[in-house]
């Protein structure tokens, strides 16, 4: 029994489960609200293999399977907006976070602590951010036009996605391959519209929504639309993006600057 | 002229509240149902489950005057899937979880409501929703998310009786209405992505009493259970989350089974699995099996066979029989012979890719490389199926079945799982949502017969709203997009649509109200009803 929308809801629901004091006394003993531990007591590669596995199975859905986000946030930062300790991973694992879709994982502490030693890998031997990088990234943001279409922190253009908490959501992996490969990822929402309206006026923009009968978009020049398909002459919609490839626009330490930048963006006031 | 207008009005409102609201709901009425259109009393409205009104009054010519009649919102933030009943004047219908609310079926103002105290962590795979309540006697009949099945005062919400069906910390949850037959309550049970064994049962209404419980999945030694290997029955899955149907004639109980465990992972239950994605025949007494037809062995797609059984006598391949209309998740539409669980017919309704067709006793023919694999494999239909558990709706005026179907892949994806009581038991995650190749909807009408498609109404999106005919030659239907529309029952065409502003996850039904039909449909997290403009 799964069932689009509700779907999402089961991979995300999927994590639930039953309460801890269902399972056996010896779980219940040792259940995560009162695990002490200031680290996590499970970092052997075993464990960390482990750990994948239940990642795999339980949270890879939302979280991506190597942790770079997704519907649910990037988890290969080593950075985390509900605590970064090995305490509150355990915590928010096993108890889900409260006003979020994340729902609790019921193992016992020792299966919870695996996971966590698995997350903690992902960003294990990860290079530091250089703050020269990030800066020399932000002027190649400026100088390449990005700021054209993308907006950071109010400043920009609307017309791509809103970069200002890039650096959460997205890991450094996934932004160096949608700067050289912009179509392998599209969202719908920046698929492209074109029509002609019932008198032949052509219109193009990136589309808002649509359903059955009506379209809503923004056209290139920041606007909002809102047509009845019946309305219209012709119309089609591009799946490919209109974001250049930077492939061979940017040097090897280029491209790596402007994903340390990019990384670098958060939320103001943000992650812990 | 003042005067006498405003008398009018007052003798209208006197009229209207000195009616008593009281409903006495016997086993005779709910087996004549059809011949009780101004009620709405089984969740598929008969016994047949024909989802299908024979109140006339909207029609294909007057529809575009529908109105709102009234709105209730309720006080959830879960996902709604009820479909309302109306007995005698009053609504009774879920609120997720696991509320149940009875308003005045006039002006949805609300009686009572009962608050079902859930605990901290419910282990429900797809939302903590509900489909709706049963009723008989002066008696509403609820399941809960954390696997109870409760019994209320259909006069004040208080509850007479609350059993536990099973434990909902192994996975166990119950979000089916549940079926009155007879002097029982039949009530089926969820938890297919938890390693349950699946049951369906039936409890005295009395007093809550389980009669009999038939296991979906067989114990070793028991028929069936050599489709088996080792200790896999314990965990093989088989929920039974969408009402079925019942046929008094035969005394049978005709019900679909879920999905085995672990959905995409086959590894561990080779063999056909029964009695999973079934459709099983249960004696109403005994709740022994009569016959079974299994749409899908050892499913490993995740297609359900949990779409409600349409009943139907009618002549076929040149004799009377007892039929069942079947159009499965798997994107076939089956015809079986309702005495013996014959195969007579089966066809695609939608678009497939992974069977070449079915055999001459309706088993799939296979064709190669469809399991789902670590890199995932492309298959039509996706996951959600092409069509699931929202109700299809036949009309005896057009003798054409109505359904909601989806146009969709999705990659399977098969991983390693092990069973721990109460944690997903799934066998890997199949990514759902192609991002760049979302897929769309229809309601589409097909001749029962031969499987024919009539006409289709295309959706830009997927819908998870089922459908209802009426005497007046309309199908209404709903949207993701939050669109409720009636389409012209012959020919599919559109003659009214409102957008409620919230996804339509549910069944429409009808009622009648101070001499009008009514139409009702959950959307977003409110109930609407609508009639005509004066």
């Amino acid at each position: 029994m799964v069932n689009r929308r509700l779907f999402q809801v089961f991979l995300a629901v999927g994590f639930a489960a039953v309460s801890s004091v269902s399972l056996t006394a010896a779980v219940a003993a040792t259940r995560a609200d009162e695990i002490t531990e200031a680290r996590n007591p499970l970092t052997s590669a075993a464990d960390v293999a482990a750990g994948a596995k239940t990642f795999r199975s339980h949270c890879a859905s939302c979280h991506g399977l190597n942790g770079e986000g997704g519907r649910g946030p990037n988890l290969a930062s080593g950075v985390f907006f509900h605590g970064s300790s090995d305490p509150d991973l355990l915590k928010n694992i096993s108890d889900g976070i409260p006003g979020t879709e994340m729902p609790g994982l019921f193992y016992s502490p020792d299966r919870v602590w695996q996971v966590v030693a698995f997350i903690r890998s992902l960003n294990a031997g990860k290079k530091t951010i250089q703050a020269s990088d990030v800066a020399r990234g932000a002027l190649l943001f400026n100088n390449k036009s990005c700021r054209q279409c993308h907006r950071v922190n109010g400043e920009g253009g609307r017309l791509g996605p809103d970069l200002s908490d890039i650096g959460r959501i997205r890991s450094v992996e996934h932004l160096r391959a949608a700067l050289i490969d912009p179509n392998a990822d599209v969202r719908q929402r920046y698929w492209v519209v074109s029509f002609r309206d019932a008198y032949g006026k052509s219109q193009e923009g990136f589309l808002m929504n649509e359903d059955s009968y009506t379209i809503q978009f923004i056209d290139m020049n920041e606007r909002l639309h809102s047509a009845s398909k019946s309305g219209l002459r012709d119309y089609t919609v591009e799946k490919t993006s209109k974001m250049p490839s930077f492939k061979d626009s940017l040097s090897s330490s280029e491209l790596e600057q402007l994903v340390a930048y990019l990384s670098s963006l958060r939320p103001k006031g943000g992650a812990q | 002229m003042k005067r006498i207008r405003i008398a009018a009005a007052a003798a209208v409102v006197l009229s209207w509240v000195a009616g008593p609201l009281c409903a006495e709901v016997t086993y005779e009425r709910l087996l004549n149902a059809e011949q009780d259109p101004g009620n709405w009393l089984t969740y598929s409205g008969n016994y047949r489950s024909w989802r299908h009104s024979p109140l006339s009054q909207i029609t294909r010519d007057n529809a575009s005057r529908l109105k709102v009649k009234w709105v209730y919102q309720m006080q959830t933030t879960h996902m709604v899937e009820t479909t309302p009943l109306v007995a005698d004047g009053v609504m009774y219908f879920t609120e997720p979880p696991s509320n149940v609310v009875a308003v005045d079926a006039t002006t949805g103002r609300q009686f009572w409501r009962y608050r079902r105290v859930m605990p901290k962590k419910v282990n429900v795979c797809c939302g903590q929703v509900n489909r709706g309540v049963a009723i008989l006697g002066d008696r509403v009949f609820v399941g809960t998310v954390d696997a109870h099945l409760v019994a209320l005062d259909a006069r004040t919400g208080a509850v007479l009786w609350d059993v536990a069906v099973a434990d909902y910390r192994t996975g166990h949850s119950i979000t089916v209405a549940p079926l009155i037959v007879k002097d029982m309550v039949i009530c089926g049970i969820s938890g297919g992505e938890y390693g349950i064994r699946g049951f369906l049962d039936a409890y005295d209404i009395a007093t809550g009493k389980r009669r009999w419980r038939f296991w979906t999945i067989p114990a070793p030694g028991e028929p069936g259970s050599q489709s088996w290997p080792g200790d896999s029955w314990k965990t093989g899955g088989g929920p039974t989350w969408v009402t079925g149907s019942f046929d008094p004639e035969q005394n049978l109980i005709i019900w679909g089974t879920g999905n085995p465990s672990p959905d995409w992972n086959g590894d561990s239950r080779k063999g056909d699995n029964l009695y999973s994605d079934s459709a099983i025949a249960l004696d109403a007494d005994s709740g022994r099996l009569k016959w079974y037809f299994q749409h899908v062995p050892h499913d490993v797609h995740d297609w359900d066979s949990v779409q409600v059984p349409v009943l139907v006598d009618d002549e076929f391949q040149g004799r009377r029989r007892k039929l069942i209309y079947w159009a499965h998740r798997n994107a076939f539409y089956y015809v079986l012979d309702r005495e013996t669980g014959q195969f007579l017919l089966g066809k695609p309704f939608a678009t497939q890719t992974w069977a070449k067709g079915l055999d001459e006793k309706g088993r799939p023919i296979r064709l190669p490389n469809i399991d789902p694999s670590p890199e995932g494999t492309y298959v039509w239909p996706g996951v959600q199926g092409a069509t699931n558990w929202y109700s299809p709706s036949y009309s005896p005026l057009t003798k054409l079945l109505y359904l909601a179907v989806w146009e969709n892949r999705s990659v399977y994806r098969k991983g390693e799982q092990e069973y721990s009581p109460g944690n997903r038991y799934i066998g890997s995650v199949p990514l759902i949502d192609l991002p760049d190749d979302p897929g769309h909807g229809a309601i589409r009408a097909l001749n029962p017969k031969t499987g024919d498609r009539l006409w289709e109404y295309k959706l830009q999106t997927k819908p998870w709203a089922g459908v209802l005919s009426t005497a007046g030659q309309l199908v209404f239907g709903g949207s993701d997009e939050g669109h409720f529309f009636a389409l012209d029952a012959t020919s599919g065409r559109e003659v009214w649509r409102q957008n409620l502003g919230g996804i339509i996850r549910t069944n429409p039904i009808s009622y009648q109200s101070q001499g009008k039909q009514v139409i009702a449909i959950a959307a977003g997290n409110s109930i609407f009803t609508f009639e005509l403009a004066d």
